[in-house]
Order: C-alpha cells, then sequence, then structure tokens
C-alpha cells in the first residue's frame, strides 16, 4: 500500500468525507434547541473575537499590555493542549464508527480528514479557542484587532492539523512492536522535563523564547507587508499538516492497534465469586471501565494534565476547588453521559437477569462515582505537591468541591444516559459515548456548572471560617441527590428501561 | 395444538401487543407452551418473535395482554418470572468487556446458585468454550458469542429456556451441543421456546411450530409437519 496518497486519492477522499458529514447530518435528532446551535456558536466566537476589544483599557498599557506580552505562551500552549487531545483520542474522533466503516472503501485520508473536521467539536478547543481569541482582542483593543484576528484563526486551525499529524504519527508508534512502551516513556519524560524546568526556574525563560513571537509581532503588524506574509505563513503550514497528516494516517492504519488487542486477547484470572449482589454488579460494571482503551487512556490525560498545569503555574489552595469539577466533566464525557452503553448488546441478557433495577442503578452510579473522584483525587494530589500547607478554610473547601461536582457530575451524567441513549461500541481509543454536537452540548452544560461551583468554593476557602464551606455544600449536595434519586425513580419503570436497553443493544 | 396430557400451560400469552412509539412490534398474539416440550417459533423478519421472545424474558413490557411465565405474571412479579426463565438474546446479548467466567459468575450470584461451577465449566467444555473462559467477549467470533449466550441461558437449569436464534453463525458443533441443551431441558421438565429462521433446525429440535406474521399467530402445527419438502411448501404458503 503506497503511503504516499495520489491527488485522485485526496479528492476522492474529500469527496467521501462530504459523503459521510450527509450521513452523519441525517443522524442527528433535532430537538427544540437544535436550531440554535449553529447561530449561538457563531455568535459567541464573535463575541469572543469582538466585545473584549471594546472593554475599558483594552489595548492599554496595564492589564492589556500583561496579556499582549503572555499571547505567544498561549498560542503555544494552544498548540500544545491540541496535540495531548489528539494523541489521547489515537489519531482524533471518527467521522464514522470503526464497525459502520469497515464495509465502505474508505481510505486513511478520508479518515485523517473526518478527524479534522470533528476537532473542533470539542469543548475544551472551543474554550481555548474563545479565551485566544477574546485575550487578542482585549490586548489589542479596536485599533489592530480586526488585522490580528485572522492570523490568530488561521494559527488555530493550522495548530489543529499539525496537532493531527503528531497524533498520528504516535499512533503509528503505539502499534508497533514495542510502540506502547516508547510513547509512555515518552509522555513521562516530556512531564519530568517540564517539572525539573519549573523547579529550576528555567521554564519561563524558554517560553520567551518559543517560535510563536513572530506569529504574534506579525499580528500586531496591522495591515503590512508583513501582516500579509504572516498569514501566509501560517496558512501554508495549515495546508502543509493537512496533506502532510494522511502519511502517518496511511501509515498507522497499516497497524493492528495493539492496546485495544491487548485487552481483547488478554486473560484475566479468575477471581472468588462476588460475596453480595451489588458486589457483583459493580465488578462487572467496573470491568467495563477499566479495561476500555478510551477510558484508561482518556482518565489518565484527565487526571495528570490539569495537576500538572497546576504544579507548573503554581495554583494555591484556593484556586484548587476549580480543578476537581474540571476533571470530574472530562471523565464524564469518557463515558457517564451515556452510561448504559457499557453493557453494549449484553444489556439484553444483563436485563433478564432476576435483580432489582435499583440494584442495577446504584451500581453503576456507584462505578462512575468512584471512577470520576479517582481522577479528581490523583489531580488533585498533584496539584497540591507545590501548594504549601492548607488552612482549615481551604482544605474543606477543597474537600466539599470534591464531594459536590462528584454527585453533581454522576446525577447529570446519569440523567442525560436515561434521557438520550446510543449505541456506541466503547473498544476503540477514538470513540466517544454520543455524537460529535452532542457532545458539546454535553460538555458545555458540565463545563458552566461545575466551574460555578468550583468558583463559589474558592470564595468559601479565602474565608477564614472553614465551617461555612460545608454549611454551604449541604443545598448543592442535596438538590443533586434529589436529581439523582429522581432517574433512579425513572429507572424502575420497566418501559423507560426497555427503551434505554434496545437502544443501546441496537 | 391440545394442552399436553392436560398439564397448565408454562408460557402462557394471551393476546400481546407491543407497541414502540407508531410501530406494533406484536398484534395480539396467543401462544401455549408446556413443561417437557419445545416450541418453535417461526417467520419471517419483523415478524415478532424477538419482540414476544424479549417479552417473556422480561426484557420489554407488554402494552396490552396477559403474559404468565412459570406461573408468575411478568409485569406483576417480573424478578420471580426472570428467575424462571433462562434466555439467549437474539443479537449478541454478551458484555464486550467481561469474560464467560465473569458472566457465569455474575449469573450466579444473581440467581443464588450454589455448587454451579462444575456445571458451567462442562457447558463451557461441551461448547467448546473452555480455552476462552478467562478472555474478554469482545475478542469473540459471531459463533463463538451465540454459544456464551446458550451457556448462559442454560446454566441454572430454568423452568422456561428462551433461545432466540441460537444457531445463527454457529458451526455444527455447536449446533449439536444447543441440541443437547434443548433435550436436557426437556428431559427434566422444562418447557423450551426456539425462534429462529433456520426451520429444518427448528423441526428437528421442537417439538411443535408456531409461525408468526406481521406480528400474530397464524398457525401452530406439530413440528413434523414442517418437515421436509412438503413443510417448506407449508411453510411458505403461511409465511405470504
Amino acid at each position: 500500500m503506497p503511503t504516499a496518497a495520489s491527488w485522485t486519492d485526496a479528492r476522492r477522499a474529500v469527496a467521501d468525507v462530504g459523503h459521510l458529514l450527509w450521513f452523519r447530518a441525517r443522524q442527528v435528532r433535532r430537538g427544540r434547541g437544535g436550531r440554535w446551535v449553529a447561530p449561538v456558536f457563531i455568535a459567541v466566537t464573535l463575541g469572543a473575537a469582538v466585545v473584549p476589544a471594546l472593554l475599558p483599557g483594552a489595548g492599554g498599557e496595564g492589564r492589556a499590555f500583561e496579556l499582549l506580552l503572555l499571547l505567544p505562551s498561549a498560542t503555544a500552549g494552544f498548540l500544545l493542549l491540541a496535540v495531548v487531545s489528539a494523541v489521547a483520542s489515537g489519531g482524533g474522533r471518527e467521522l464514522l464508527a470503526r464497525e459502520p466503516a469497515s464495509i465502505h472503501p474508505l481510505s486513511p485520508t478520508t479518515d485523517h480528514l473526518g478527524a479534522l473536521l470533528l476537532a473542533p467539536l470539542n469543548i475544551s478547543w472551543l474554550l481555548q479557542c474563545w479565551a485566544l481569541l477574546g485575550t487578542t482582542a482585549y490586548a489589542l483593543g479596536p485599533d489592530r484587532v480586526a488585522a490580528a484576528q485572522p492570523v490568530l484563526l488561521a494559527w488555530v486551525l493550522a495548530a489543529t492539523a499539525v496537532a493531527q499529524v503528531v497524533a498520528w504519527s504516535l499512533e503509528g508508534v503505539r502499534r508497533t512492536a514495542h510502540g506502547i512502551a516508547v510513547v509512555r516513556l515518552l509522555a513521562a519524560a516530556l512531564l519530568g522535563g517540564g517539572l525539573v524546568l519549573q523547579m529550576n526556574g528555567a521554564l519561563v525563560p524558554l517560553l520567551d523564547r518559543i517560535p510563536t513571537r513572530p506569529l504574534v509581532v506579525g499580528m500586531l503588524s496591522g495591515w503590512s507587508w508583513r501582516w500579509v506574509a504572516t498569514l501566509l505563513v501560517v496558512l501554508a503550514a495549515l495546508l502543509v499538516a493537512v496533506v502532510l497528516g494522511a502519511v502517518p494516517a496511511h501509515l498507522a492504519a497499516r497497524r493492528s492497534p495493539r492496546d485495544e488487542m491487548r485487552v481483547e486477547t488478554g486473560r484475566y484470572a479468575a477471581r472468588p465469586a462476588p460475596r453480595s449482589v451489588l458486589a457483583g454488579l459493580v465488578r462487572t460494571d467496573r470491568a467495563s471501565v477499566w479495561r476500555a482503551v478510551p477510558m484508561r487512556r482518556g482518565l489518565a490525560v484527565l487526571a495528570l494534565g490539569p495537576g500538572v498545569v497546576a504544579v507548573l503555574g503554581d495554583l494555591p489552595w484556593s484556586s484548587l476547588t476549580v480543578l476537581p469539577g474540571l476533571v470530574a466533566s472530562g471523565g464524564a464525557l469518557l463515558y457517564g453521559v451515556n452510561a448504559w452503553c457499557l453493557d453494549a448488546r449484553g444489556a439484553l441478557w444483563r436485563e433478564s437477569l432476576p435483580v432489582p433495577a435499583g440494584a442495577v442503578f446504584a451500581a453503576r452510579a456507584y462505578v462512575l462515582g468512584e471512577f470520576l473522584l479517582a481522577a479528581s483525587l490523583v489531580t488533585v494530589a498533584l496539584a497540591a505537591t507545590r501548594a504549601g500547607v492548607p488552612s482549615p478554610a481551604e482544605l474543606t473547601a477543597l474537600v466539599c468541591t470534591l464531594v459536590v461536582v462528584t454527585v453533581q457530575v454522576v446525577a447529570a451524567a446519569l440523567r442525560w444516559s436515561a434521557q438520550r441513549p446510543y449505541a456506541v461500541d466503547l473498544r476503540s481509543a477514538r470513540a466517544t459515548p454520543a455524537p460529535p454536537l452532542t457532545m458539546v452540548g454535553y460538555s458545555t452544560r458540565l463545563a458552566v456548572s461545575t466551574t460555578l461551583t468550583g468558583l463559589v468554593f474558592s470564595a468559601f476557602a479565602r474565608l477564614p471560617d472553614w465551617q461555612v464551606a460545608i454549611l454551604a455544600a449541604v443545598p448543592f449536595l442535596c438538590w443533586s441527590t434529589a436529581r439523582l434519586l429522581r432517574t433512579a425513580r425513572a429507572w424502575t419503570d420497566p418501559a423507560d428501561r426497555a427503551r434505554v436497553v434496545m437502544t443501546v443493544a441496537a | 395444538m391440545g394442552d399436553w396430557e392436560g398439564a397448565p400451560p408454562v408460557v402462557d400469552v394471551r393476546s400481546l401487543h407491543v407497541r414502540f412509539g407508531e410501530v406494533e412490534a406484536v398484534a395480539g398474539v396467543d401462544l401455549r407452551a408446556y413443561a417437557g416440550q419445545a416450541t418453535a417459533l417461526l417467520g419471517r423478519n419483523g415478524a415478532g418473535k424477538s419482540t414476544t421472545m424479549r417479552v417473556l424474558a422480561g426484557v420489554v413490557p407488554p402494552t396490552a395482554g396477559t403474559v404468565t411465565v412459570a406461573g408468575h405474571d411478568v409485569r406483576r412479579e417480573p424478578l420471580a418470572a426472570k428467575r424462571a426463565v433462562g434466555y439467549c438474546p437474539d443479537v449478541g446479548g454478551l458484555v464486550p468487556r467481561a469474560t464467560p467466567w465473569e458472566h457465569l459468575q455474575l449469573s450466579a450470584r444473581l440467581r443464588r446458585l450454589d455448587d454451579w461451577e462444575e456445571r458451567g465449566r462442562e457447558l463451557l467444555e461441551r461448547f467448546e468454550l473452555g480455552d476462552a473462559a478467562h478472555r474478554v467477549t469482545a475478542g469473540f467470533s459471531h459463533g463463538m458469542g451465540r454459544r456464551l449466550s446458550v451457556v448462559l441461558a442454560a446454566l441454572h437449569r430454568p423452568a422456561v429456556l428462551l433461545l432466540d436464534e441460537p444457531f445463527d453463525g454457529v458451526d455444527p458443533i455447536g449446533v449439536e451441543a444447543t441440541f443437547e441443551v434443548i433435550a436436557d431441558a426437556r428431559a427434566r421438565g422444562a418447557c423450551v421456546l426456539v425462534s429462529t429462521h433456520l426451520r429444518e433446525l427448528a423441526v428437528e429440535a421442537c417439538t411443535s411450530v408456531t409461525v408468526l406474521r406481521g406480528g400474530s399467530r397464524v398457525a401452530t402445527v406439530a413440528a413434523d409437519r414442517m418437515a421436509g419438502e412438503e413443510g417448506a411448501r407449508a411453510y411458505r404458503g403461511l409465511l405470504d
């Protein structure tokens, strides 16, 4: 198989992406709010790109100038996070899942282009993009924003395409004989190197030397030849990355995914019989979660990523309250928002077993809760290594946040799981539990609610009285628990349950 | 078909209707099946066979009608009905990241079985799954999955054995093992229902045949009347 796609193959791949997009668009369930999705995203993007430039102080000497100095690091940070996201998802999301796609003559180039198109349908990508646009607008002010934003948008797209090239390349390496170990060593070396640099105070000077400074200078140049040259260079990089990405995509497609093969062909030693009904259910659910490649890989990134950023950024205890919500939301997006899909076609058999529906629900909620809590605890533990000794109020606020956001996210995820089930095969590292647009909706709602909760408890962490956080946690917990119990009651309705079971088993 | 030796039916379905939104999957099925007998459900795609089986297994609630399994109304006593049933679903039926042994452990735990390991191992060996007992089922072939589903349905020696497409994609060894499971169940007085598209295998394994069409029962006859060329013609006549 040639690795370099011919021009005919490329045209065919582009046409196939169009066909797949049409196919996926036909499957989108258009709810009441569906028609507002595109206008809202366009409005938010335009708002982020323009409104901050009109605020008082925009483009001035104070805070705006400080943000301007940070822009090179921020643009490099976008590239770094795009790489982490694409690598964690094994080359990006699939336009068509592996099993239904296997019967069609789709080339890896189509897969690569599809993954590129889906990359922006991700709340972390969108939030970073909006944050970059907003920061640029405020830093430059109304006079220079119009020239700067097109360059920035081109950079965002180019960074996404470059991240895709890196992700396919690493996926190709991961699928070689010792590839998994190589990639893990590489990740550990990069993380360790970053930490060592930070500890020695060498990270900031290094960030000052990153080659995104010419990009920002080009953005600042207004309507000049330098601006034109910068834009052309970035657009050329985008084009090259899009085309070049097809090569490692072909290389990766030639090799079998070793992580998944290891899970599916490995042997799992028999354990003693579970001691109780609930223990049996929990054990089965845990196996479904922890033996899934996307869940293991996603959780590792979620648990370590924010923790390392917190260490590098030297976050104080009062700011750590934002992290559990971020991690729990990301964890729920790995499978929790469609939790019943864990059983896949086994759902029919499981539903025929003589066990109260409430016990099945309790086990699923427990396993999701411990999954989210485990990731949050790793993040907090990492972040705590550099945050010093917390005051009683800071510690109490953080513990309360951990408990509150976990219950909050479990309640929301299980509610959505019952309302909108999908038949999803979570074998692939690239699988998501729901279609891309639905995932954007879920992630937005989770991010807003958990970030607000984190900010509320961050304020309590600054108070002298540690009991305030506990008192404030009570109504939060009562509200989320009530919603969780309402979902549990709905789950006992056999007709509702049958709808979910038959959908996920389809 | 009359009652066997005057015994009450183990499976008693009266005027069963199942509706999914606008679609009526089952439109007034009446069905009786008896202890020690094996009944085949035949019919075209969409005839309502699998939905009827799912109602009997307690997976789908009936929209209307009464369904009694081993003396338990599936609507009012769902757990008691499920305890009496062993069900092999038509699609997959396996949790993808659990091993066959873990499936058996879960079933045994939920059914409060003691000393089931010996039978579990024997069934896995009979269906040639012994070597795969500790591998996750996501890596199984279709036929292996079908065979394991039959094992899971038969483990607890249920009073009612429901096998939905048990022969689909299964090799001759697996088909023979399934025949043995059906024969064993009948011998100990269980009631067996087999839904399949494979008429000849259904005739070989069962004592009677019920044909469904468009969500309703159109005929129930002795299995031998559906055998051979004559049976094939009779069956085709019932489908059109």
